[in-house]
């Protein structure tokens, strides 16, 4: 593994939950990496996959999406559509080979500090484990996983239509 | 046998069609004519000059309801609401007529103002073969219909063992990465996918915005998986698994791959099927305050 891998994290967090969680981490002094690079919008709800996709196509190497915990949404059902979204878009990520354990979608209150701070170790920690994204649609097999590949891809003209 | 069923959902659509004009009951009908090199394409038909020309059989594989929202604005219906009267006609499969689901579900139309010539769908051919996804098909007739066409037909449907899903989901995430990225190499960026998709009806979709730009115009692979996988999400528990978007693709990307395995998740996620039933709203326009999703 390449030791010198610092990995580019992007922080989707919600105003008012997630974004005031990462704040009282910061005035409890409570250290947690320096990976994370966060955006503060609205609503978890407001984050589109679009802009998950995005961070990954811009070369984040991983992705966290933050929002206040399910029945404490500001906007009241926000999180709720979130949570659906992402449940699916995890999977559907993870088909066209972005690793599943890059993307968390995670509830941090504005009293959790201490989570958010456990949160952002954790996904550093995965993120790190995973190694540096290679960018989408830069996979590049290795010799072995080539072989692998033209037999499915084989297998996948052979089918029929 | 084969050519039998044909004639006769074709001579019905003919018939329906000649006496909806004759009654001015519809000002358009959508159906299929063939083309001048054989093959089969969408027609419209205002007058009933042009009723001998619709035909019909098992390789009519465009979505006609590509078309529907457009002709009835030009029929002076407005958008749903209301409850004009019928006022086009649309030759529907099965899965086309989930589609007008989809479409009626989110406001696009009114079931009011589609007449549907239903078929009940014998399964569409690739060369001489019934293409997979019509072999796995269990639904015959479609949900709903004015007029059908046909008998519907005793066909045992084919168990889907997800084979095709399953292979992709085998490999490791590095392994998928490299393949997508062969298969979405290919891509011209022609959208004849989108295009040919009932469920992108967007009148300024993402792949052309300019401000802020989403997708770089660059002839890279990583756009083109943008905005292929950016597709599939928005398709995500709308797609009818027509196959319209692959039948249209010129380069033979497995689109419905994408498509397939969303539609399993959504199925396994939140027990949904789309275009089942217009008053159900698809699974990301909805939630449950109390369900448990794995995140």
């Amino acid at each position: 593994m390449d030791t010198d891998f610092e990995p580019k994290i992007v922080g989707f967090l919600c105003n008012w939950c997630s974004y005031a969680g990462a704040d009282m981490a910061g005035t409890s002094r409570v250290r947690y990496p320096a990976n994370i690079r966060i955006i503060r919008v609205p609503c978890s709800g407001r984050v589109d996959p679009l802009y998950v996709l995005k961070a990954f196509q811009e070369g984040a190497d991983g992705v966290l999406v933050a929002g206040c915990h399910p029945g404490d949404c500001h906007y009241g059902d926000g999180n709720y559509h979130a949570r659906r979204r992402y449940a699916l878009m995890h999977r559907f990520l993870d088909f066209v080979g972005i690793d599943a354990g890059r993307l968390r979608i995670d509830w941090v209150s504005a009293a959790e500090g201490n989570r958010f701070a456990q949160v952002v170790a954790e996904l550093t920690d995965e993120v790190r484990r995973l190694g540096p994204w290679q960018g989408l649609g830069n996979g590049r097999a290795s010799t072995a996983q080539e072989a692998a590949q033209r037999e499915v891809t084989a297998a996948l003209e052979g089918r029929d239509r | 046998m084969s050519g039998e069923i044909e004639i006769e959902i074709q001579n019905g659509i003919r018939v329906r069609a000649q006496k909806l004009l004759s009654l001015g009951e519809v000002g358009c009908i959508i159906g299929y004519e063939r083309g001048p090199r054989g093959q089969m394409r969408p027609m419209f038909v205002y007058d009933e000059a042009g009723v001998e020309r619709l035909v019909w059989d098992r390789t009519c594989h465009h979505n006609l309801v590509v078309y529907v929202r457009d002709k009835v604005e030009a029929q002076g219906g407005g958008r749903a609401g209301g409850a004009p009267p019928p006022r086009v006609a649309i030759v529907a499969r099965p899965c086309d007529v989930r589609a007008l689901n989809v479409l009626i579900h989110e406001g696009q139309l009114a079931r009011e103002q589609v007449f549907v010539l239903g078929i009940a769908c014998p399964g569409m051919l690739d060369g001489d073969k019934v293409m997979a996804h019509c072999r796995r098909c269990k639904e015959r007739v479609p949900v709903f219909y004015d007029a059908l066409l046909g008998e519907p037909p005793a066909i045992e449907a084919e168990d889907d063992d997800w084979q095709d899903v399953a292979e992709i989901e085998a490999l490791s995430a590095g392994e998928r990465l490299a393949f997508w990225a062969q298969e979405f190499e290919r891509c011209i960026r022609c959208y004849a996918c989108r295009q040919a998709c009932p469920g992108c009806y967007c009148f300024e979709c993402l792949a052309e915005q300019v401000d802020p730009g989403w997708i770089g115009i660059a002839h890279r692979v990583p756009e083109k998986a943008f905005f292929h996988i950016m597709r599939a999400f928005h398709l995500a528990g709308r797609c009818v698994e027509c196959h319209a978007c692959e039948q249209a693709c010129p380069m033979h990307i497995p689109l419905s791959l994408l498509n397939r395995k969303m539609a399993r998740e959504v199925q396994e996620l939140f027990g949904y099927t789309a275009g089942g039933d217009a008053d159900v709203p698809p699974p990301l326009a909805t939630f449950r305050r109390d369900e448990e999703l794995p995140l």
